[in-house]
């Protein structure tokens, strides 16, 4: 499919356009916000603390003085990038697994299966929590998303092969090789584009747990204490009482966003397994 | 019949699939020989070994089955011998497959022309030239602008122009073909055969064509072969088949086939395809035909020459041996 095919089936998913807008506006509002707005003032003591929204600070500032519109303009791309960055690789490794698990087969199938099988009985915030709580002293964004990412490539893994397995059987894959082509040809040029639209809606999904993953921890205290990401802001809501406070603006503007980018991937995958799956297609 | 050269020849061949429940002889030990340029039918009901059969020439059986034993020479290169990588060079270059369902046969998200090119180049280095997928998409009768298409925008017979336009690209000696019209309707099914024919003769390949229908058989092979249970139980010319049907399974297949203007019971062969895990003793065919002797029982019989160009595996037919 083309670029141009992909917009003529945007505009009749609305999902998908709407979907798409809420991400777009997150990417712009981290972008073009730091080109606008001072991010020094995204550090504590730089300005008054405990002030409610007027004209002068947007969004308010907290306790320890930061204002709170330039630590949205900073922490939400880095929230995005911890999301990205983990929906990704864990995307990436459930994608390699999948195909070796599905096309090699036999033991190597079961092995992989076996671990996979294994790994996903493992409560992953608990395992989170606690390789986050040991490494918490040189915890960074990157760190904190390969810690994700190492526990989210389980489904992906799982439900790749399935859809290989059933790919591989499919009558044009028989036939390619009844025309002699090698296995390598087989799995890139006629198994993995038809793979494509499932993984777009994989990876709306994987970026959606991912940052899901990521909020728990930081919510929790765990994430990276000097980057001002949205899910610090939070925990630093909750630490000092905001909501007891009334200071409503401190827990309520990183909660909107956190609503914006959630709402916004689930869209998007929705749109996007919709093109996966004709059959959940409406008639238009 | 003046001497014909050879192009195949299968030897014993037997493909086992080796299941929990026993060990199922799809292919039980069939000898044929098929010659050049010649268009051979193969006829049997489902679960007769015809698909295994053309599935072993390409050594393209899944586990858990395995060709046991037999050879099958192609211009004297035994097939069942070839390391994998010039087995893999022989698919399409040499022996070429046109499938059963062409609905499904192309890759969805690839154009028509892409998927014949990559058909090529896997066996050719180098690229290939549009103009040599133009020119075959039309020699299968389809127009040039039909490369680039994708499969959803053809409709069935077309599909099956494109996957004839396939095995043809390398212009190989022998084409496999696995009732390659089943789901279309008579009227492609009958153009579609047409087209193969002609492009047969212009190659000069041979085609195994694989299928139960024996009405079609009748209007486009020149020799037949009738399998039961993996074992081919009568071959012949067409003629010769449906003027004087040896076995009786032969006869009642054509005894099957309705007859145009003529008002009669459907006449079905009794009884069930046989077991393949548990096969009567001797002649497979006993436990349903209606002409069977106290010997068929005890043996089976071998594929003989009954007439010039006629063979038949059948107690009847085989005078000399009474004593039993």
């Amino acid at each position: 499919m083309n670029l141009r095919g992909l917009w003529l089936y945007a505009r009749r998913s609305p999902q998908l356009l709407v979907g798409s807008g809420m991400l777009l506006f997150l990417f712009l509002f981290g972008f073009l916000g730091s080109a606008i707005v001072d991010t020094d003032l995204a550090r504590p003591l730089s300005a008054t603390p405990r002030l409610p929204p007027d004209g002068h600070h947007l969004f308010g500032t907290d306790d320890a003085g930061r204002d709170l519109l330039a630590v949205m303009v900073v922490g939400v791309p880095l929230t995005l990038r911890v999301g990205f960055l983990a929906g990704s690789v864990g995307l990436g490794i459930g994608t390699l697994l999948g195909l070796i698990a599905g096309f090699v087969g036999g033991r190597t199938d079961g092995f992989i299966r076996g671990i996979v099988d294994t790994l996903l009985t493992v409560p992953g915030l608990l395992v989170l929590v606690s390789v986050a709580s040991a490494i918490r002293e040189e915890i960074s964004i990157e760190i904190m998303a390969l810690v994700v990412a190492s526990l989210s490539w389980m489904w992906p893994t799982r439900t790749i092969r399935a859809q290989v397995l059933s790919l591989r059987g499919r009558a044009f894959v028989q036939m390619a090789r009844l025309n002699g082509q090698g296995t390598m040809e087989i799995i890139l040029r006629e198994v993995l584009p038809n793979l494509l639209p499932y993984l777009a809606a994989s990876f709306a999904l994987a970026v959606s747990s991912a940052t899901l993953a990521t909020i728990s921890l930081e919510a929790l205290g765990l994430g990276p204490q000097n980057e001002p990401t949205v899910g610090m802001t939070l925990y630093w809501a909750i630490s000092f009482s905001a909501l007891l406070r009334g200071m409503w603006w401190w827990w309520a503007i990183p909660i909107g966003f956190l609503i914006t980018l959630f709402v916004g991937l689930l869209l998007v995958a929705a749109g996007l397994d919709q093109l996966a799956n004709p059959h959940s297609r409406r008639a238009t | 019949m003046t001497a014909r050269d050879t192009l195949l020849v299968l030897h014993d061949l037997r493909v086992h699939f080796e299941t929990e429940r026993g060990i199922a002889r799809a292919v039980d030990g069939v000898d044929l020989t098929l010659y050049r340029g010649e268009r051979f039918g193969l006829v049997g009901e489902s679960g007769s070994g015809k698909s295994t059969l053309l599935l072993s020439l390409l050594r393209m059986i899944r586990e858990p089955g395995r060709i046991v034993a037999g050879s099958a020479h192609l211009e004297g290169t035994d097939l069942l011998q070839l390391d994998e990588e010039t087995m893999r060079q022989t698919r399409l270059q040499r022996v070429a497959m046109i499938p059963q369902g062409a609905m499904n046969s192309l890759n969805p998200v690839m154009r028509v022309g892409e998927q014949i090119r990559l058909a090529i180049t896997e066996h050719d280095e180098g690229s290939v030239a549009d103009e040599r997928i133009d020119d075959l998409l039309r020699r299968v009768g389809l127009p040039a602008a039909t490369s680039g298409l994708y499969p959803h925008e053809l409709s069935g017979g077309m599909k099956q122009r494109v996957c004839i336009a396939m095995a043809i690209s390398l212009s190989p000696q022998l084409i496999l073909a696995d009732e390659p019209t089943s789901a279309l309707d008579v009227v492609v099914q009958r153009r579609i055969m047409q087209t193969l024919a002609g492009l047969q003769n212009e190659l000069g390949a041979t085609v195994l064509l694989v299928g139960h229908d024996m009405g079609l058989m009748a209007q486009s092979v020149e020799r037949l072969g009738i399998m039961y249970g993996g074992n081919i139980v009568e071959v012949g010319t067409v003629e010769e088949i449906f003027a004087a049907p040896k076995h009786p399974y032969t006869r009642q297949l054509i005894d099957s086939i309705p007859v145009f203007g003529e008002r009669r019971d459907f006449r079905p062969i009794p009884g069930g395809a046989m077991s393949l895990l548990e096969p009567p003793t001797g002649c497979y065919f006993h436990p349903r035909c209606p002409e069977v002797m106290d010997r068929c029982r005890a043996l089976a019989p071998d594929l003989r020459d009954t007439a010039e160009d006629h063979q038949v595996a059948c107690w009847l037919h085989h005078q000399d041996s009474i004593d039993v």
